[in-house]
């Protein structure tokens, strides 16, 4: 019903706590939040400028945060496919907005950014956002 | 923000949304087996192929324009995903499903708007 492709019986993940599709989501949110503060740092190392290589993007490849940044976005690339094969994409992509809350808090602890009033009213927002979401996903499943 | 800006920002949503539509029409058509499964490698690497070029594209604006001014098209690619998984995968949302839709975004515009 999630998709056009006839099924006859609903997908199930392999048994175990590393296999559950949630588990691999939130994997996929923290090593995204890894990689988007490793890749803000690889764009402030590399020198701007406005030649056709900056503008697409390939000047941030001469720095190493970068392709550490790189690494970790495909890293979560995995745990991304893996939930897919779960999960509806509307609500799993959804759910990856919990990279908002991590990016956040990584900055405070590794960047010592402060955390506002507003931006933390943001991440409760999202917080209780995600609830409606595991909520909305377990409704899915039950009718499934 | 510049035209070029905006037109990067435009292209790479566009191409978050087309990725993350053959990515799961690719994990879809493993899953199902049978006749429709052959495809699936093929889907997947359009998927990833789509997926490289909204990241060269989202890097190009990062280092055009603050990352806390991205942080609101962050915020909405959900919704599009959303309507674009409602158009193309026939996916249907109940009422709590799009509260969060609608709350996380909410949340990440007040996250970035800080």
């Amino acid at each position: 019903m999630h998709d056009q492709l006839p099924s006859a019986s609903p997908p199930k993940p392999a048994p175990g706590l590393f296999w559950n599709p949630y588990l691999q989501i939130f994997l996929t949110v923290l090593l995204t939040a890894a990689a988007q503060i490793l890749l803000k740092v690889g764009a402030d190392a590399s020198a701007s400028n406005d030649s056709l290589w900056s503008w697409l993007g390939l000047a941030e490849l001469g720095s190493g945060w970068t392709w550490l940044g790189i690494l970790a976005f495909l890293a979560s690339f995995g745990g991304w496919l893996y939930a897919l094969r779960f999960l509806p994409l509307g609500l799993a992509f959804a759910l990856t907005n919990g990279v908002h809350i991590f990016v956040p808090i990584g900055s405070w602890l590794f960047l010592g950014e402060h955390i506002g009033l507003l931006r933390a009213g943001g991440i409760l927002l999202i917080i209780a956002g995600i609830l409606f979401l595991a909520q909305s996903v377990a409704e899915v499943e039950e009718k499934v | 923000m510049s035209l070029l800006a905006w037109l990067l920002v435009i292209a790479s949503q566009l191409a978050l949304v087309a990725g993350q539509i053959f990515l799961k029409r690719a994990m879809s058509r493993r899953e199902h087996g049978g006749e429709k499964a052959r495809g699936w490698i093929g889907m997947l690497v359009i998927g990833i192929a789509t997926m490289t070029v909204w990241f060269l594209l989202w890097l190009g604006v990062m280092h055009q324009v603050e990352l806390s001014k991205l942080m609101p098209f962050e915020g909405i690619s959900p919704v599009l995903i959303v309507l674009g998984a409602a158009a193309f995968l026939h996916e249907r949302l109940n009422w709590r499903g799009w509260a969060g839709v609608g709350l996380t975004c909410l949340g990440v515009l007040l996250v970035s708007a800080s």
